[in-house]
Formats: structure tokens, sequence, C-alpha cells
């Protein structure tokens, strides 16, 4: 069953995803979800951050202050490995909601 | 370039949070904020539309302040101070001591320092017992609290307070032993007693506590230097 907080688990899903390939501060995070789904899928700071820092709390990902080449500090979210065991419960979530949306446009091509 | 730090510490003036962590994510959402300004400057976009574009990032700061603190509730401060700062600081005070007590037992006899003047008591109870094989090891367990305190992503100030933990309590007894011992011992001259104590501080805070900062500044600066490298890596 698909749950009703779909929404904000597909972004969830998104920066999870992101943070698997590699750990990543809060700018490059919407840089690359932007680059990866060409556009389609964009991240605002306002929508970013409070959902970042959710998942600090739930455990999935932490975030530690480092310092870049160019001097500049950032800081850097990776997954914890209780963000890794989120990951699949939500690919399942996203698939499932796919695979619904997929029968009922048939049912409306019918 | 408008200052964005001072932009955004005005414009979340009211976010309620821990002053550490509401130094954090102000520092955070400003620098994100410098970033997107700088690729929108780089693609040759006028100053002020860059500003009008970067700024659109937040439509309504009230409303991201009070997201903001939703997120960051107390449990959560209450969490990220026990891993920070906590837990690593008390995992150091626990390896120290123990080491200390193994030492005491099995290690060769402490350096010791007399008085040279007042009552029998005092000239024979050394003021100042220096064990160097704890002091030698103070700075690898300073580096483990420093380690522990860096991943659970606390400042350098943090970080550092967490590896000279074990001499915290040190320092507290004697803000408390130092007046009460002046006031109490009248049988013994202030001076006489000031001494011991001054003396028992060197050994028992200033240079434990110089050994525990020497391992914490260096795992810094290793970790640091790491961070920079993985940063270079990352591109």
């Amino acid at each position: 069953m698909i749950r009703p907080g779909i929404k904000r688990g597909t972004a969830e899903l998104a920066i999870l995803s992101i943070l698997e390939e590699e750990p990543l501060h809060g700018y490059e995070i919407a840089r690359r979800i932007e680059e990866q789904t060409k556009g389609k899928l964009r991240f605002t700071l306002a929508s970013l951050y409070p959902l970042l820092y959710r998942m600090e709390q739930r455990g999935w990902v932490r975030g530690a202050w480092e310092n870049s080449a160019s001097g500049r500090r950032r800081r850097c979210y990776r997954l914890t490995p209780q963000g890794r065991k989120k990951l699949a419960p939500l690919r399942l979530e996203w698939a499932e909601l796919f695979r619904a949306l997929r029968r009922l446009a048939k049912v409306a091509d019918a | 370039m408008p200052d964005w730090q001072k932009l955004v510490r005005r414009r979340l003036a009211s976010l309620a949070l821990e002053p550490e962590l509401r130094d954090e994510v102000l520092a955070e959402l400003a620098s994100h904020l410098e970033e997107t300004y700088d690729a929108i400057r780089a693609e040759g976009v006028p100053e002020d539309d860059a500003v009008r574009r970067t700024l659109s990032q937040v439509p309504d700061w009230n409303d991201l302040q009070r997201r903001i603190r939703s997120a960051r509730a107390k449990e959560v401060t209450m969490n990220i101070r026990v891993t920070r700062f906590w837990l690593p600081g008390l995992i150091t005070f626990v390896v120290s001591m123990s080491f200390l007590a193994l030492i005491e037992k099995f290690g060769p006899r402490p350096w010791a320092l007399y008085l040279g003047d007042g009552p029998a008591v005092i000239r024979t109870t050394p003021s100042l017992m220096v064990y160097i094989p704890w002091l030698l090891l103070l700075p690898l367990i300073g580096a483990i609290g420093a380690y522990l305190s860096n991943r659970a992503g606390a400042p350098i100030r943090t970080v550092l307070v967490s590896s000279i933990f074990p001499v915290l309590p040190f320092i507290a007894s004697f803000v408390i032993v130092l007046p009460v011992g002046l006031i109490i011992d009248r049988h013994v001259g202030v001076n006489v007693v000031a001494a011991a104590l001054l003396r028992a501080l060197l050994g028992w805070v200033l240079l434990p506590g110089a050994a525990l900062l020497v391992g914490g500044l260096f795992a810094v600066l290793l970790l640091s230097r790491r961070s920079v490298s993985r940063s270079a890596t990352a591109g």
C-alpha cells in the first residue's frame, strides 16, 4: 500500500539515493539532484534543509563540517547504516507507485 | 555582493535553537546562498538579478524558520550534544582513568615532588606526582576523544573540549577545593596550602590537559587534511 506521505518520501528517496553515491554538502545535493533528473526535480534552500535536518534527526544521514579545497567550510552529509536500510523500502514504495500509475493510465486509455 | 551571513542572521533572527546549533544552521544556510549566488554570477547574470534569484530560494523566511525549528527539536539538540560532547568526553575520561589505575598498580613509581617547608605531614606528603607513562599515553586518548566528537559532526571547539574532558572534573574540584582548603585548614600557612594545591593543579590539570590537547589538535589537523583531500578528489 502506498502511504500518504509518499510525496515527502520521493524527496527523501532522492536525497538518500544521491548520498548513497558519496557524501555531499547541501548545495551539491540540490545541484546533483537537479542535474540527474534533468531539472525535473528541484530543491531550493527552503525545501532542502528542513528535510535534511529531519533526516538527520531520524539518524538516516549525518552531517559534519569539512573544509573544501578552496578553504570554504561546508557541512557534508553522509548516509548512515540506518539510512542505507531505509533506501530499499523507499525504492519499493516508488516502484509500487509507478506500477499503480501505469495501471491507472491503462484504465484511463481504455 | 551581500553579506550572506548577516542577511541570514537578520532574516532568521528569531530562530529559537541552542546557540551552537543555531550558529551552525545559520552558517550552513548562508554558505548555501553564497554558492547559489556565485553559480548564478558565473553564468554572467548581473549582480542585482543574481541577488534576486538567490533570494528566491526562500519565498517565506518565517515559514523556513518554523520548519527548521520543528526539525531541530529539543530532543535532537540533546541527542546531538550527547553524541558530540558527552559520549566522546566520557569515553576519554574512562579510558584515561583506567590507564591511570593500571599504571598506578603495575607501572613504574611516579615522579614525586615534596614541599620543602611546613609541618612534617606536609613535608612527607608529595605535593606533585607525575605518572610519566600515563602522560605519554594521554595524547592518544585525547586524539580518540577528538576523533569521536568530530565523527559525530561537532565543531572544532567542541572537539577540542571533548579531547581534554578527563581534566574537567579535576578543574571543577580545584575550583572548590582551593578556596575551601584555604579557609578550613588554619593550622597550615596559606602560602603552603596554596603552593601544594597549585602543584597539584599542575600535575592533575595542566600537564595532563596539555598532553590531551596535543592529541586533540593532532587529530583535528589530520581529520581536516583528510576532509580537504576528500573534497579535492570529489572535484
